[in-house]
Protein backbone atom coordinates (compact mmCIF):
# COMPACT_ATOMS: atom_id res chain seq x y z
CA UNK A 1 0.00 0.00 0.00
CA UNK A 2 3.00 2.32 -0.31
CA UNK A 3 1.37 3.83 -3.41
CA UNK A 4 -1.67 4.99 -1.45
CA UNK A 5 -0.25 8.22 0.06
CA UNK A 6 1.16 9.52 -3.26
CA UNK A 7 -2.12 8.58 -4.95
CA UNK A 8 -4.14 10.52 -2.37
CA UNK A 9 -1.83 13.52 -2.76
CA UNK A 10 -2.03 13.31 -6.55
CA UNK A 11 -5.81 13.22 -6.49
CA UNK A 12 -5.91 16.37 -4.40
CA UNK A 13 -3.68 17.96 -7.03
CA UNK A 14 -6.24 16.90 -9.64
CA UNK A 15 -9.09 18.30 -7.49
CA UNK A 16 -7.43 21.71 -7.29
CA UNK A 17 -6.54 21.78 -10.98
CA UNK A 18 -10.03 20.65 -11.99
CA UNK A 19 -11.60 23.30 -9.75
CA UNK A 20 -9.45 25.94 -11.45
CA UNK A 21 -10.00 24.70 -15.02
CA UNK A 22 -13.74 24.04 -14.74
CA UNK A 23 -14.61 27.42 -13.25
CA UNK A 24 -15.71 25.79 -9.98
CA UNK A 25 -13.48 28.23 -8.13
CA UNK A 26 -15.57 31.12 -9.41
CA UNK A 27 -18.34 29.90 -7.16
CA UNK A 28 -16.14 29.22 -4.14
CA UNK A 29 -13.29 31.69 -3.87
CA UNK A 30 -12.45 35.28 -4.63
CA UNK A 31 -10.45 35.58 -7.86
CA UNK A 32 -7.32 36.75 -5.97
CA UNK A 33 -6.89 33.20 -4.65
CA UNK A 34 -7.34 31.33 -7.92
CA UNK A 35 -3.66 31.51 -8.88
CA UNK A 36 -2.71 30.13 -5.49
CA UNK A 37 -5.02 27.14 -5.97
CA UNK A 38 -3.61 26.52 -9.46
CA UNK A 39 -0.03 26.62 -8.13
CA UNK A 40 -0.89 24.32 -5.23
CA UNK A 41 -2.62 21.86 -7.59
CA UNK A 42 0.41 21.69 -9.88
CA UNK A 43 2.77 21.34 -6.92
CA UNK A 44 0.73 18.52 -5.37
CA UNK A 45 0.59 16.62 -8.64
CA UNK A 46 4.33 16.97 -9.25
CA UNK A 47 5.15 15.98 -5.67
CA UNK A 48 2.93 12.90 -5.97
CA UNK A 49 4.62 11.84 -9.22
CA UNK A 50 8.08 12.42 -7.71
CA UNK A 51 7.09 10.41 -4.66
CA UNK A 52 5.94 7.48 -6.82
CA UNK A 53 9.15 7.61 -8.88
CA UNK A 54 11.65 7.89 -6.04
CA UNK A 55 10.89 5.72 -3.03
CA UNK A 56 12.80 6.50 0.17
CA UNK A 57 14.82 3.80 1.93
CA UNK A 58 13.06 4.49 5.20
CA UNK A 59 9.43 5.55 5.15
CA UNK A 60 7.95 7.96 7.65
CA UNK A 61 5.13 6.57 9.74
CA UNK A 62 1.63 7.58 8.66
CA UNK A 63 -1.59 7.32 10.65
CA UNK A 64 -3.19 4.49 8.61
CA UNK A 65 -6.62 5.94 7.92
CA UNK A 66 -5.49 9.40 6.83
CA UNK A 67 -4.36 8.49 3.29
CA UNK A 68 -7.54 6.48 2.73
CA UNK A 69 -9.75 9.29 4.06
CA UNK A 70 -7.96 11.90 1.95
CA UNK A 71 -8.24 9.74 -1.19
CA UNK A 72 -11.94 9.10 -0.58
CA UNK A 73 -12.61 12.80 0.12
CA UNK A 74 -10.75 13.86 -3.03
CA UNK A 75 -12.85 11.51 -5.16
CA UNK A 76 -16.10 12.71 -3.57
CA UNK A 77 -15.18 16.40 -4.01
CA UNK A 78 -14.15 15.72 -7.60
CA UNK A 79 -17.40 13.92 -8.40
CA UNK A 80 -19.76 16.29 -6.59
CA UNK A 81 -19.55 19.90 -7.75
CA UNK A 82 -20.97 22.54 -5.40
CA UNK A 83 -24.47 23.77 -6.18
CA UNK A 84 -25.26 26.08 -3.29
CA UNK A 85 -28.54 27.85 -2.85
CA UNK A 86 -27.31 31.45 -2.78
CA UNK A 87 -30.64 32.52 -1.32
CA UNK A 88 -30.27 30.05 1.57
CA UNK A 89 -26.71 31.19 2.14
CA UNK A 90 -27.66 34.87 2.03
CA UNK A 91 -30.64 34.36 4.34
CA UNK A 92 -28.25 33.36 7.09
CA UNK A 93 -25.98 36.36 6.70
CA UNK A 94 -26.42 40.01 7.61
CA UNK A 95 -26.39 42.47 4.75
CA UNK A 96 -22.87 43.59 4.03
CA UNK A 97 -21.61 47.01 5.03
CA UNK A 98 -20.00 48.30 1.88
CA UNK A 99 -17.87 50.74 3.82
CA UNK A 100 -16.39 53.83 2.23
CA UNK A 101 -15.60 52.18 -1.10
CA UNK A 102 -15.38 54.51 -4.07
CA UNK A 103 -18.68 55.08 -5.84
CA UNK A 104 -19.30 54.81 -9.55
CA UNK A 105 -20.64 58.34 -9.71
CA UNK A 106 -19.60 58.77 -13.30
CA UNK A 107 -21.49 55.74 -14.58
CA UNK A 108 -24.80 56.65 -16.16
CA UNK A 109 -27.66 55.15 -14.12
CA UNK A 110 -28.46 52.42 -16.64
CA UNK A 111 -24.84 51.21 -16.55
CA UNK A 112 -24.65 50.84 -12.77
CA UNK A 113 -24.44 47.31 -11.42
CA UNK A 114 -26.62 46.15 -8.55
CA UNK A 115 -23.69 46.61 -6.17
CA UNK A 116 -23.11 50.15 -7.49
CA UNK A 117 -26.75 50.99 -6.78
CA UNK A 118 -26.68 49.55 -3.26
CA UNK A 119 -23.46 51.40 -2.52
CA UNK A 120 -24.93 54.65 -3.84
CA UNK A 121 -28.16 54.25 -1.86
CA UNK A 122 -26.26 53.58 1.36
CA UNK A 123 -23.92 56.52 0.93
CA UNK A 124 -26.61 58.97 -0.18
CA UNK A 125 -29.90 57.45 0.90
CA UNK A 126 -32.18 60.36 -0.11
CA UNK A 127 -34.65 58.59 -2.47
CA UNK A 128 -35.61 61.86 -4.14
CA UNK A 129 -32.19 61.98 -5.81
CA UNK A 130 -32.83 58.90 -7.92
CA UNK A 131 -36.58 58.99 -8.70
CA UNK A 132 -37.23 58.13 -12.36
CA UNK A 133 -33.65 57.09 -13.18
CA UNK A 134 -33.42 54.05 -15.48
CA UNK A 135 -32.09 50.84 -13.91
CA UNK A 136 -30.73 47.70 -15.60
CA UNK A 137 -29.27 45.23 -13.14
CA UNK A 138 -28.89 41.49 -12.74
CA UNK A 139 -28.81 39.31 -9.64
CA UNK A 140 -30.45 36.38 -7.93
CA UNK A 141 -33.81 36.45 -6.19
CA UNK A 142 -33.39 36.63 -2.42
CA UNK A 143 -36.41 35.70 -0.31
CA UNK A 144 -37.10 38.19 2.50
CA UNK A 145 -39.44 36.87 5.23
CA UNK A 146 -42.75 38.76 5.25
CA UNK A 147 -41.78 41.04 2.39
CA UNK A 148 -41.35 41.01 -1.37
CA UNK A 149 -38.15 39.28 -2.48
CA UNK A 150 -35.13 41.42 -3.28
CA UNK A 151 -32.66 41.21 -6.13
CA UNK A 152 -29.26 40.46 -4.63
CA UNK A 153 -25.60 39.66 -5.20
CA UNK A 154 -23.10 38.05 -2.85
CA UNK A 155 -19.88 39.84 -1.95
CA UNK A 156 -16.90 37.72 -1.04
CA UNK A 157 -13.67 38.75 0.65
CA UNK A 158 -12.10 35.32 0.77
CA UNK A 159 -14.33 32.30 0.14
CA UNK A 160 -17.98 31.34 0.22
CA UNK A 161 -17.74 31.05 4.00
CA UNK A 162 -17.60 34.83 4.37
CA UNK A 163 -20.02 35.73 1.57
CA UNK A 164 -22.44 38.50 2.54
CA UNK A 165 -25.43 39.67 0.53
CA UNK A 166 -26.24 43.09 -0.88
CA UNK A 167 -29.87 43.41 -1.91
CA UNK A 168 -31.98 45.96 -3.76
CA UNK A 169 -35.66 46.38 -2.87
CA UNK A 170 -37.84 45.62 -5.91
CA UNK A 171 -41.52 46.25 -6.61
CA UNK A 172 -42.27 43.31 -8.91
CA UNK A 173 -44.65 43.77 -11.88
CA UNK A 174 -48.24 43.57 -10.61
CA UNK A 175 -50.50 40.67 -11.53
CA UNK A 176 -47.68 38.13 -11.68
CA UNK A 177 -46.39 35.84 -8.95
CA UNK A 178 -43.11 36.78 -7.35
CA UNK A 179 -40.11 34.99 -8.88
CA UNK A 180 -38.69 31.95 -7.13
CA UNK A 181 -35.67 32.32 -4.81
CA UNK A 182 -32.29 31.60 -6.44
CA UNK A 183 -33.57 32.47 -9.94
CA UNK A 184 -31.11 34.69 -11.81
CA UNK A 185 -32.84 37.65 -13.42
CA UNK A 186 -32.00 40.69 -15.49
CA UNK A 187 -34.37 43.40 -14.35
CA UNK A 188 -35.08 46.64 -16.21
CA UNK A 189 -37.15 49.44 -14.77
CA UNK A 190 -36.89 52.80 -13.06
CA UNK A 191 -36.00 53.85 -9.56
CA UNK A 192 -38.99 54.90 -7.48
CA UNK A 193 -39.85 55.83 -3.91
CA UNK A 194 -41.95 53.86 -1.43
CA UNK A 195 -42.80 54.07 2.25
CA UNK A 196 -41.11 51.34 4.24
CA UNK A 197 -41.41 51.04 8.04
CA UNK A 198 -42.40 54.70 8.29
CA UNK A 199 -39.63 56.10 6.11
CA UNK A 200 -39.19 56.75 2.41
CA UNK A 201 -36.80 54.46 0.58
CA UNK A 202 -35.70 53.83 -2.97
CA UNK A 203 -37.22 50.86 -4.73
CA UNK A 204 -36.65 49.42 -8.17
CA UNK A 205 -39.95 49.51 -10.07
CA UNK A 206 -39.45 46.48 -12.28
CA UNK A 207 -40.90 46.70 -15.78
CA UNK A 208 -39.17 43.84 -17.57
CA UNK A 209 -37.81 40.58 -16.15
CA UNK A 210 -35.59 38.28 -18.17
CA UNK A 211 -34.50 34.97 -16.71
CA UNK A 212 -30.76 34.50 -17.28
CA UNK A 213 -28.38 31.61 -16.57
CA UNK A 214 -26.19 31.84 -13.48
CA UNK A 215 -23.20 34.01 -14.48
CA UNK A 216 -19.75 32.46 -14.74
CA UNK A 217 -18.64 34.60 -11.81
CA UNK A 218 -21.65 34.80 -9.48
CA UNK A 219 -19.64 36.27 -6.58
CA UNK A 220 -18.49 39.87 -6.54
CA UNK A 221 -15.37 41.19 -4.80
CA UNK B 1 -34.62 23.10 16.58
CA UNK B 2 -37.46 23.96 14.19
CA UNK B 3 -35.61 27.07 13.11
CA UNK B 4 -32.58 25.11 11.98
CA UNK B 5 -34.28 22.20 10.27
CA UNK B 6 -32.03 20.71 7.61
CA UNK B 7 -33.29 20.68 4.02
CA UNK B 8 -31.74 19.88 0.67
CA UNK B 9 -30.94 23.53 -0.09
CA UNK B 10 -29.05 23.76 3.19
CA UNK B 11 -27.29 20.46 2.48
CA UNK B 12 -26.12 21.78 -0.90
CA UNK B 13 -24.99 25.01 0.75
CA UNK B 14 -23.05 23.20 3.49
CA UNK B 15 -21.30 21.18 0.80
CA UNK B 16 -20.35 24.32 -1.14
CA UNK B 17 -19.13 26.20 1.96
CA UNK B 18 -17.10 23.12 2.95
CA UNK B 19 -15.42 23.09 -0.46
CA UNK B 20 -14.79 26.83 -0.28
CA UNK B 21 -13.11 26.55 3.12
CA UNK B 22 -11.07 23.54 2.07
CA UNK B 23 -9.87 24.80 -1.30
CA UNK B 24 -8.86 28.09 0.28
CA UNK B 25 -6.96 26.44 3.14
CA UNK B 26 -5.15 23.65 1.27
CA UNK B 27 -2.67 25.93 -0.57
CA UNK B 28 -1.74 27.57 2.76
CA UNK B 29 -1.34 24.16 4.37
CA UNK B 30 0.95 23.14 1.51
CA UNK B 31 3.01 26.31 1.98
CA UNK B 32 3.35 25.57 5.70
CA UNK B 33 4.35 21.94 5.14
CA UNK B 34 6.83 23.06 2.44
CA UNK B 35 8.47 25.57 4.79
CA UNK B 36 8.72 22.90 7.48
CA UNK B 37 10.16 20.36 5.02
CA UNK B 38 12.68 22.82 3.61
CA UNK B 39 13.70 23.66 7.16
CA UNK B 40 14.26 19.95 7.71
CA UNK B 41 16.50 19.82 4.65
CA UNK B 42 18.45 22.94 5.58
CA UNK B 43 18.96 22.09 9.22
CA UNK B 44 18.09 18.40 9.77
CA UNK B 45 18.97 18.34 13.44
CA UNK B 46 17.55 21.78 14.14
CA UNK B 47 20.79 23.12 15.60
CA UNK B 48 19.88 26.71 14.69
CA UNK B 49 16.35 26.43 15.97
CA UNK B 50 17.54 24.93 19.25
CA UNK B 51 19.49 28.16 19.80
CA UNK B 52 16.33 30.25 20.02
CA UNK B 53 16.07 31.79 23.49
CA UNK B 54 14.70 29.65 26.28
CA UNK B 55 13.84 32.69 28.42
CA UNK B 56 10.19 32.84 29.61
CA UNK B 57 9.73 36.25 27.95
CA UNK B 58 12.32 36.28 25.17
CA UNK B 59 11.36 32.78 24.03
CA UNK B 60 7.76 33.58 23.00
CA UNK B 61 8.86 37.00 21.71
CA UNK B 62 11.48 35.45 19.44
CA UNK B 63 8.92 32.89 18.23
CA UNK B 64 6.41 35.65 17.54
CA UNK B 65 9.06 37.59 15.63
CA UNK B 66 9.56 34.58 13.35
CA UNK B 67 6.12 35.41 11.95
CA UNK B 68 7.69 38.31 10.06
CA UNK B 69 10.11 35.91 8.37
CA UNK B 70 7.62 33.10 7.73
CA UNK B 71 4.31 34.77 6.95
CA UNK B 72 1.59 32.13 7.16
CA UNK B 73 -1.97 32.06 8.37
CA UNK B 74 -3.13 29.68 11.07
CA UNK B 75 -3.35 26.64 8.75
CA UNK B 76 0.14 27.12 7.40
CA UNK B 77 1.85 27.80 10.68
CA UNK B 78 0.79 24.56 12.43
CA UNK B 79 3.22 22.39 10.41
CA UNK B 80 5.97 24.98 10.92
CA UNK B 81 5.32 25.06 14.68
CA UNK B 82 5.29 21.27 14.70
CA UNK B 83 8.69 21.29 13.01
CA UNK B 84 10.01 23.75 15.63
CA UNK B 85 8.80 21.47 18.41
CA UNK B 86 10.06 18.29 16.71
CA UNK B 87 13.63 19.55 16.33
CA UNK B 88 13.79 20.45 19.99
CA UNK B 89 13.42 24.24 19.74
CA UNK B 90 12.62 25.82 23.12
CA UNK B 91 8.96 25.31 23.96
CA UNK B 92 8.33 29.04 24.56
CA UNK B 93 9.66 30.02 21.12
CA UNK B 94 7.60 27.38 19.32
CA UNK B 95 4.43 28.32 21.20
CA UNK B 96 5.07 32.03 20.64
CA UNK B 97 5.31 31.34 16.93
CA UNK B 98 2.20 29.15 16.89
CA UNK B 99 -0.05 31.63 18.66
CA UNK B 100 1.28 35.02 17.53
CA UNK B 101 2.62 34.49 14.01
CA UNK B 102 -0.85 34.31 12.36
CA UNK B 103 -1.28 38.00 13.29
CA UNK B 104 2.30 39.25 13.61
CA UNK B 105 3.18 38.97 9.98
CA UNK B 106 3.31 41.66 7.32
CA UNK B 107 0.42 40.29 5.24
CA UNK B 108 -2.07 40.26 8.11
CA UNK B 109 -0.98 43.64 9.48
CA UNK B 110 -1.27 45.23 6.03
CA UNK B 111 -4.71 43.65 5.53
CA UNK B 112 -5.86 45.03 8.90
CA UNK B 113 -4.61 48.48 7.96
CA UNK B 114 -6.30 48.27 4.55
CA UNK B 115 -9.63 47.29 6.14
CA UNK B 116 -9.55 49.73 9.07
CA UNK B 117 -7.46 52.79 8.18
CA UNK B 118 -9.84 54.92 10.28
CA UNK B 119 -9.39 52.90 13.49
CA UNK B 120 -5.78 53.46 14.59
CA UNK B 121 -6.46 51.84 17.97
CA UNK B 122 -7.25 48.58 16.20
CA UNK B 123 -4.02 48.67 14.19
CA UNK B 124 -2.13 49.01 17.47
CA UNK B 125 -4.15 46.70 19.70
CA UNK B 126 -4.40 43.76 17.31
CA UNK B 127 -0.64 42.99 17.23
CA UNK B 128 -0.15 43.87 20.90
CA UNK B 129 -3.17 41.83 21.96
CA UNK B 130 -1.94 38.92 19.89
CA UNK B 131 1.49 39.14 21.51
CA UNK B 132 -0.09 39.24 24.96
CA UNK B 133 -2.16 36.14 24.18
CA UNK B 134 0.95 34.31 22.96
CA UNK B 135 2.83 35.24 26.15
CA UNK B 136 -0.04 34.11 28.38
CA UNK B 137 -0.54 30.83 26.53
CA UNK B 138 3.19 30.08 26.37
CA UNK B 139 3.60 30.75 30.09
CA UNK B 140 0.60 28.62 30.96
CA UNK B 141 1.38 25.66 28.72
CA UNK B 142 4.99 25.57 29.92
CA UNK B 143 3.67 24.78 33.39
CA UNK B 144 2.68 21.36 32.03
CA UNK B 145 5.29 18.64 31.66
CA UNK B 146 6.03 18.05 27.97
CA UNK B 147 4.57 14.54 28.19
CA UNK B 148 1.22 16.00 29.23
CA UNK B 149 1.37 18.78 26.64
CA UNK B 150 2.60 17.34 23.36
CA UNK B 151 1.07 14.55 21.29
CA UNK B 152 2.87 11.24 21.65
CA UNK B 153 4.33 11.18 18.12
CA UNK B 154 5.60 14.72 18.40
CA UNK B 155 7.05 14.08 21.84
CA UNK B 156 8.95 11.03 20.58
CA UNK B 157 10.37 13.03 17.68
CA UNK B 158 11.31 15.90 19.97
CA UNK B 159 13.08 13.61 22.43
CA UNK B 160 15.27 12.28 19.64
CA UNK B 161 16.46 15.76 18.77
CA UNK B 162 16.81 17.27 22.21
CA UNK B 163 20.30 17.39 23.72
CA UNK B 164 21.06 14.54 26.11
CA UNK B 165 21.00 17.04 28.95
CA UNK B 166 17.26 17.50 28.36
CA UNK B 167 16.17 14.00 27.38
CA UNK B 168 17.95 10.84 28.44
CA UNK B 169 18.47 7.82 26.21
CA UNK B 170 15.71 6.00 28.05
CA UNK B 171 13.25 8.76 27.14
CA UNK B 172 14.14 8.48 23.46
CA UNK B 173 11.52 6.05 22.29
CA UNK B 174 12.64 4.74 18.93
CA UNK B 175 16.12 6.20 19.39
CA UNK B 176 19.34 4.33 20.00
CA UNK B 177 17.62 2.09 22.54
CA UNK B 178 15.02 -0.27 21.16
CA UNK B 179 15.11 1.13 17.66
CA UNK B 180 14.16 -1.14 14.79
CA UNK B 181 17.05 -2.37 12.69
CA UNK B 182 17.49 -0.25 9.56
CA UNK B 183 16.39 -1.97 6.33
CA UNK B 184 19.16 -3.30 4.09
CA UNK B 185 20.62 -0.77 1.70
CA UNK B 186 19.27 -0.87 -1.83
CA UNK B 187 21.75 -1.34 -4.66
CA UNK B 188 20.98 2.09 -6.13
CA UNK B 189 20.07 4.29 -3.16
CA UNK B 190 17.34 6.85 -3.81
CA UNK B 191 18.29 10.52 -3.73
CA UNK B 192 18.50 11.96 -0.21
CA UNK B 193 15.53 14.22 -0.78
CA UNK B 194 13.23 11.21 -1.37
CA UNK B 195 12.99 10.76 2.38
CA UNK B 196 12.22 14.47 2.86
CA UNK B 197 9.55 14.29 0.19
CA UNK B 198 8.01 11.23 1.81
CA UNK B 199 7.98 12.95 5.19
CA UNK B 200 6.39 16.12 3.78
CA UNK B 201 3.79 14.10 1.90
CA UNK B 202 2.71 12.23 4.99
CA UNK B 203 2.64 15.42 7.06
CA UNK B 204 0.38 17.02 4.45
CA UNK B 205 -1.99 14.05 4.41
CA UNK B 206 -2.28 13.86 8.19
CA UNK B 207 -2.94 17.58 8.59
CA UNK B 208 -5.19 17.54 5.53
CA UNK B 209 -7.37 14.81 7.07
CA UNK B 210 -7.81 16.93 10.20
CA UNK B 211 -8.54 19.98 8.04
CA UNK B 212 -11.30 18.01 6.29
CA UNK B 213 -13.04 17.41 9.59
CA UNK B 214 -12.61 20.98 10.86
CA UNK B 215 -13.92 22.45 7.58
CA UNK B 216 -16.93 20.12 7.62
CA UNK B 217 -17.92 21.15 11.16
CA UNK B 218 -17.38 24.86 10.39
CA UNK B 219 -19.46 24.65 7.18
CA UNK B 220 -22.27 22.83 8.96
CA UNK B 221 -22.47 25.25 11.88
CA UNK B 222 -22.24 28.43 9.88
CA UNK B 223 -24.96 27.32 7.48
CA UNK B 224 -27.32 26.18 10.21
CA UNK B 225 -26.84 29.03 12.69
CA UNK B 226 -27.88 32.43 11.29
CA UNK B 227 -25.09 34.98 11.59
CA UNK B 228 -27.62 37.41 13.09
CA UNK B 229 -27.66 35.20 16.19
CA UNK B 230 -24.10 36.36 16.82
CA UNK B 231 -24.57 39.96 15.72
CA UNK B 232 -27.90 40.60 17.46
CA UNK B 233 -26.05 40.97 20.74
CA UNK B 234 -23.80 43.55 19.13
CA UNK B 235 -24.30 46.46 21.51
CA UNK B 236 -24.25 44.68 24.88
CA UNK B 237 -20.68 45.10 26.16
CA UNK B 238 -19.99 41.60 27.48
CA UNK B 239 -22.38 39.58 25.35
CA UNK B 240 -21.14 41.26 22.18
CA UNK B 241 -17.57 40.17 22.96
CA UNK B 242 -18.70 36.63 23.70
CA UNK B 243 -20.88 36.37 20.61
CA UNK B 244 -18.16 37.67 18.28
CA UNK B 245 -15.72 35.20 19.84
CA UNK B 246 -18.16 32.43 18.97
CA UNK B 247 -18.52 33.81 15.48
CA UNK B 248 -14.72 33.78 15.00
CA UNK B 249 -14.65 30.18 16.18
CA UNK B 250 -17.35 29.09 13.74
CA UNK B 251 -16.54 31.14 10.64
CA UNK B 252 -12.94 29.80 10.51
CA UNK B 253 -11.63 32.21 7.87
CA UNK B 254 -7.94 32.73 7.31
CA UNK B 255 -6.26 35.44 9.40
CA UNK B 256 -5.05 37.21 6.26
CA UNK B 257 -8.63 38.10 5.27
CA UNK B 258 -10.59 38.14 8.53
CA UNK B 259 -10.22 41.94 8.81
CA UNK B 260 -12.14 42.37 5.55
CA UNK B 261 -14.87 40.09 6.84
CA UNK B 262 -15.02 42.07 10.10
CA UNK B 263 -15.39 45.28 8.09
CA UNK B 264 -18.84 44.05 7.07
CA UNK B 265 -20.20 44.20 10.62
CA UNK B 266 -17.75 46.55 12.37
CA UNK B 267 -20.37 49.27 12.86
CA UNK B 268 -22.91 46.86 14.36
CA UNK B 269 -20.75 45.68 17.26
CA UNK B 270 -18.82 47.16 20.17
CA UNK B 271 -15.09 47.96 19.71
CA UNK B 272 -14.19 45.24 22.22
CA UNK B 273 -16.18 42.66 20.27
CA UNK B 274 -14.49 43.70 17.02
CA UNK B 275 -11.05 43.34 18.57
CA UNK B 276 -12.03 40.02 20.17
CA UNK B 277 -13.07 38.68 16.74
CA UNK B 278 -9.72 39.69 15.25
CA UNK B 279 -7.71 38.27 18.17
CA UNK B 280 -9.43 34.94 18.75
CA UNK B 281 -9.86 33.72 15.15
CA UNK B 282 -6.13 33.55 14.36
CA UNK B 283 -5.43 31.49 17.50
CA UNK B 284 -8.36 29.08 17.53
CA UNK B 285 -11.21 28.26 15.20
CA UNK B 286 -12.89 25.00 14.29
CA UNK B 287 -10.47 24.50 11.40
CA UNK B 288 -7.26 25.12 13.32
CA UNK B 289 -8.45 23.30 16.44
CA UNK B 290 -8.63 20.12 14.39
CA UNK B 291 -5.02 20.69 13.31
CA UNK B 292 -3.91 21.18 16.93
CA UNK B 293 -4.56 17.44 17.37
CA UNK B 294 -1.18 16.89 15.66
CA UNK B 295 0.59 19.02 18.25
CA UNK B 296 -1.07 18.70 21.62
CA UNK B 297 -2.76 16.24 23.93
CA UNK B 298 -6.56 16.72 24.11
CA UNK B 299 -6.37 18.17 27.63
CA UNK B 300 -3.78 20.70 26.52
CA UNK B 301 -6.07 21.75 23.64
CA UNK B 302 -8.87 22.33 26.16
CA UNK B 303 -6.49 24.43 28.24
CA UNK B 304 -5.57 26.50 25.17
CA UNK B 305 -9.25 27.08 24.38
CA UNK B 306 -10.07 28.09 27.95
CA UNK B 307 -7.04 30.34 28.38
CA UNK B 308 -7.29 32.14 25.07
CA UNK B 309 -11.05 32.63 25.49
CA UNK B 310 -10.61 34.17 28.93
CA UNK B 311 -7.73 36.39 27.81
CA UNK B 312 -9.61 37.64 24.76
CA UNK B 313 -12.76 38.24 26.81
CA UNK B 314 -10.79 40.33 29.30
CA UNK B 315 -9.09 42.33 26.53
CA UNK B 316 -12.44 42.95 24.84
CA UNK B 317 -14.05 43.98 28.12
CA UNK B 318 -11.19 46.33 28.92
CA UNK B 319 -11.46 48.01 25.53
CA UNK B 320 -15.22 48.43 25.91
CA UNK B 321 -14.66 50.05 29.31
CA UNK B 322 -12.16 52.49 27.82
CA UNK B 323 -13.95 53.37 24.59
CA UNK B 324 -17.67 53.12 25.41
Amino acid sequence: MSWLPPLALGFWGVVLLQAWASGRLNLLLRADFHGLVLGAGLALLLLALASLRWRPQRRSRLIPWTALLMLWAALVVLATPPRPSLSTLAANRSASDLGASPLSFLSPPEQRSLTDWVRLLRNQPDPALYGGEPVRVSGFVLAVPGQAPELARLLVRCCLADATPVGLAVRWPPGRPWPQPDQWLKVSGVMGVEQHQGAARSVLLAQQLIQIPEPARPLEP
Amino acid sequence: MAGIAFNSAQGATVWAVFQGLLLEALPFLLIGVSIATLGRAWDPRGRWLQRLPNHPLLGPLSGAALGFALPACECGNVPVARRLLAVGAPLGSALGFLFAAPVLNPIVLLATWAAFPDRPWLLLLRPFGSLLIALVLAALLQLLPEAALLSQDLLAERRLNQPLASASLLERRGGQLGAAAPPPMALAPPPPWAELLDHGLREFLELGALLLMGSAIAALLQTLIPRDVFLSLGQAPTLSVLSLMLLALVVSVCSSVDAFLALGFADQVTPGALLAFLLLGPVIDLKSLSLFGRLFQPRAILLVVAAVSLTVLLIGQWLNLVLL
